[in-house]
This record gives structure tokens, C-alpha cells and sequence, in this order.
């Protein structure tokens, strides 16, 4: 890997970063719903997770395993909101 | 094989796996069992703001300037970090050295305007004792704090060392701590919109 020749300069990024933290609070007087509001403003701290992942950890340089000791420990997170759901929808 | 061939190719198993230095894989191993834990505290909040109906009134005394300015902050840091690194592999131990400086003191704002934004909750009687969302946020936002607090001690550390006869032996680490820092912002990304605009 190497940081030295980044398909996209650190500052883009920096800047992207900037614009989109604007978008996020920017959508919190966005004339939607509260729903649509909700997911806009999380779809937008994603976009924001991506480019660090992408273009400051170097992410799409590691091998395989790397990609599958992350994915591991997410899935498992997201299954536990979800297995523990009814507790809340049946409750 | 050589007993030279041997001794070669057990040095590259020490020092490699998947073709990637050991030292690289223990941070990726030590970030995924991270995700694990920030995983599961920001899944029990979000299934808890559910259940109690989202916590609107709560959320009405948190300081959405206070944490727009930390946000700038810490992406700013990601920033000089990932530059430090790259000073670093193209063996540019001052710029090396003078990004992670910087890295240090945005680390150092970061927890100064936590810290201000704390004080401020705990002046108005808003203390983890006061329910189930400030509970969540004091431990999500504390442990969160803790984490940039040991990236401003490995930083600084490494700050130090780089300066010494050691830089060739730890120039690497730039990159380590850098993954570590990067994990750091990533996780704040989620927490922001979690606790402070959503």
C-alpha cells in the first residue's frame, strides 16, 4: 500500500468531508418528514464513513481478510439490534 | 531448501501474514473487535430511543454547535494524520512529525470542547444519573472520549520517538496509529448524527 500517490488528494476528501457534515445538519431544517430526514442524514454519515475507510485508511489495499475480520464483528452488531427487535414491536 | 532458504522463510512467517506485516493485522484485529463494541452500545441505543419513543425532550439539551465544531475538528485531524503518514513513507521525518503535532492538538481540542460541553450538561443537573438517554450518552460519548485520549497518547508517543535515532525502525507506525485515529473519527461520524441531529 501506499500513501504516498492517493488516486484522490487527502484535501478533496478533507473537503467532501466538510461539504456533506454541512449536508447532515443542513437536513435537519430540510422542509421533509422526520423519516426521510432521519435516513438522509444517516445515508450521509455513511457517504462520510466510506471516504475515510476508502481514501484514509486505504481500506481497498488490504487483503481479503482484512475486509472479513471487519465484516465479522458488523454483521454480528447489526444481528444483535435485530434479534433483540421483537422485545420492542411485541412489547 | 537451504538452511539459509529456512531461516528466511520462517523470518517472513514472523513478520507477515497474507502478506501484510503482523503489526498491521493486530491493528485491523484489534479495530474489529472494537466495532464489536461501539456495535452493540449504539445498537442498544437505538433499540432503547425506539422503545421510549425517541427521546425528543432529551435531545433538546444536547449542544448541536459544540459538536458540529468537534466534528470539524476531529475529520480535521483524520486529515493531518493520514498526512503524517504519507510524510512518513516518503521518509519526510519532519513533515512526518510536524502533521502529527498537529494531530495531537486537534485530539487535545477535541476533548477541551468535550470536556467544555460536559461541564456545561453537568451545570444544568444533566448527569448520567438523569436518565436513560443521558446514561447512553455520557457512556457512549465518554468511552469515545477515552479512545481519542489513548490516539493522543500513542500520537504523541510516536511524536516523540520520530524525533530520536529510532525514526527508520518506527516510521511505520505512522500508519498504524493512523488506522487507529481513522476508526476513531469513523466512530464519531455515527455517534454525531445519533446523539446530536437525528
Amino acid at each position: 500500500m501506499s500513501a504516498t500517490k492517493p488516486s484522490v488528494g487527502y484535501h478533496t476528501i478533507w473537503v467532501w468531508l466538510m461539504i456533506l457534515l454541512a449536508i447532515g445538519v443542513a437536513l435537519l431544517a430540510a422542509p421533509v418528514s422526520k423519516t426521510v430526514a432521519v435516513i438522509l442524514i444517516f445515508s450521509v454519515a455513511s457517504v462520510k464513513a466510506f471516504l475515510v475507510l476508502r481514501h484514509y485508511m486505504h481500506v481497498r489495499h488490504q487483503p481479503l481478510m482484512v475486509y472479513v475480520m471487519l465484516a465479522v464483528p458488523l454483521l454480528l452488531a447489526i444481528a444483535l439490534a435485530i434479534v433483540l427487535m421483537p422485545d420492542i414491536a411485541f412489547r | 531448501m537451504s538452511s539459509a532458504g529456512v531461516a528466511e522463510h520462517s523470518h517472513a512467517d514472523s513478520t507477515e501474514f497474507t502478506g501484510q506485516p503482523l503489526g498491521k493485522i493486530g491493528v485491523w484485529w484489534f479495530l474489529a473487535s472494537e466495532i464489536m463494541v461501539f456495535g452493540g452500545l449504539i445498537g442498544s441505543y437505538i433499540l432503547s430511543r425506539i422503545a421510549a419513543g425517541g427521546w425528543a425532550a432529551e435531545r433538546a439539551h444536547v449542544n448541536t454547535t459544540i459538536a458540529i465544531i468537534n466534528t470539524i475538528v476531529l475529520v480535521t485531524s483524520s486529515f493531518t494524520v493520514v498526512k503524517a503518514h504519507a510524510a512518513a513513507e516518503a521518509d519526510d521525518r519532519s513533515k512526518a512529525r510536524q502533521f502529527m503535532l498537529y494531530t495531537v492538538i486537534l485530539g487535545c481540542m477535541f476533548l477541551c470542547f468535550k470536556g467544555y460541553e460536559y461541564s456545561r450538561e453537568i451545570e444544568h443537573g444533566l448527569t448520567p444519573a438523569s436518565g436513560l438517554f443521558w446514561s447512553f450518552y455520557y457512556t457512549m460519548t465518554g468511552l469515545h472520549g477515552l479512545h481519542v485520549l489513548v490516539g493522543i497518547i500513542i500520537n504523541f508517543s510516536l511524536f516523540i520517538a520520530a524525533g530520536g535515532a529510532a525514526w527508520p525502525h518506527i516510521k511505520h507506525r505512522f500508519e498504524y496509529a493512523g488506522l487507529y485515529w481513522h476508526f476513531v473519527d469513523v466512530v464519531w461520524i455515527f455517534l454525531f448524527p445519533l446523539l446530536y441531529l437525528a
